[in-house]
């Protein structure tokens, strides 16, 4: 947080930045750090709940959560792991474009980013089709035929519901990534002022977080 | 809010301007913690794949942790960040460990007639001493 509202910065601070009611940009962005923070704490709480979940049926059924989790693509899982660290690496690269005065960089790290992003889904997509190819899904829907114990619906549960909440918050980071490409391009933000960017960018490492526990929990067991 | 974060700590404030005066950022820390993160994923894929049984949770959820030790950090910021950010995030934490805690340790320790029908784990250790076999709902 490099961003004091010293005179050499505050020449190049687009108007509208600083509300009325902060005293200077340093405690605004220092509000809106601590914000963003408790808006991540919540989506932490959020995941955490479903992780609780997990951990319940994994210690009441080892064997079926193990049985199915290695019916799971893990070439694709691995893919992925490595695509969001690298998106996670883009954006963070973005911010330090951008902080450097460097838009045009920026952008283009937001651009492989939303790429990035875009491969993760595709991937997701089409370990998703084999698994409705293969009726490897929640609850009554379970008909896979190469697990047949107690237990192994309740994997394919959890399983839907953890990356497709994960997904749904990569599709909600790619909306915010994009919003912040076009105000990148428009060139809001600079040495001077970056919260922005930064917000978003903390977001999207969240959802690598998140992806981070998932990866050996879902795909290693 | 606007209060909270910033209230009282003149400290905080120089420290910042210290940092603006360096403007010594630089990108090989992210590339660093990148190389970092791509060896922990090797790690977590070719320990994982062995299923080393007992400790293979244990190991894994230590990578996973270590990973995301380095995503909050540098990615995120939290090394350079206010202490009233990091006690946000910490918090968070706190309770996360404290609901799998008590929810794990409520499991583990249930009886037979508790735990759904067909789980194989934690049935005659579990099993309360004064019970006679067929007093035992299946």
């Amino acid at each position: 947080m490099s961003h004091e509202a010293s005179a050499g910065a505050g020449a190049r601070l687009p108007p509208g930045i600083l509300a009325h009611h902060f005293s200077s940009l340093s405690r605004q962005n220092e509000a809106m750090q601590l914000g963003m923070w408790l808006f991540l704490a919540t989506e932490i709480l959020l995941f955490a709940g479903l992780f609780t979940g997990y951990s319940v049926y994994r210690f009441q059924f080892p064997e079926a959560f193990a049985a199915c989790s290695r019916h799971l693509e893990l070439s694709l899982g691995t893919v992925n792991t490595l695509v969001l660290i690298t998106s996670s690496l883009t954006v963070a690269l973005s911010i330090h474009y951008a902080r450097s005065d460097r838009p045009r960089a920026a952008a283009v790290c937001l651009v492989l980013t939303l790429l990035f992003a875009l491969t993760f889904l595709g991937i997701k997509f089409v370990e998703y089709s084999a698994h409705f190819h293969e009726k490897s899904l929640p609850g009554k829907y379970y008909a896979f035929e190469e697990v047949k114990i107690p237990g192994a619906a309740m994997f394919f549960s959890l399983y839907f519901l953890m990356t497709g909440l994960h997904g749904l918050h990569v599709v909600a980071g790619m909306s915010v990534l994009s919003w912040l490409l076009w105000r990148t391009l428009q060139g809001r933000y600079s040495s001077a002022y970056y919260t922005g960017l930064e917000l978003g960018g903390l977001y999207w490492h969240l959802v690598d977080l998140v992806w981070i526990f998932l990866y050996p929990l879902l795909y290693l067991i | 809010m606007s209060e909270s974060g910033p209230s009282g700590r003149p400290t905080r404030a120089l420290h910042l301007e210290d940092q603006h005066g360096a403007h010594a950022h630089s990108a090989i820390p992210y590339f660093l913690v990148w190389v970092a993160l791509l060896f922990f994923t090797a790690l977590t894929y070719l320990t994982g794949k062995q299923h080393l049984g007992t400790w293979a949770l244990a190991l894994a959820l230590t990578i996973a942790c270590t990973k995301s030790l380095l995503v909050a950090l540098i990615f995120m910021h939290l090394k350079d960040s206010s202490g009233t950010t990091r006690l946000v995030f910490a918090t968070s934490l706190v309770f996360v460990a404290l609901l799998l805690l008590f929810t794990v340790a409520d499991v583990a320790t249930r009886f037979r007639p508790a735990t759904p029908a067909g789980a194989p784990f934690g049935t005659e250790r579990s099993q309360p001493e004064g019970l006679l076999e067929h007093e035992v709902p299946e």
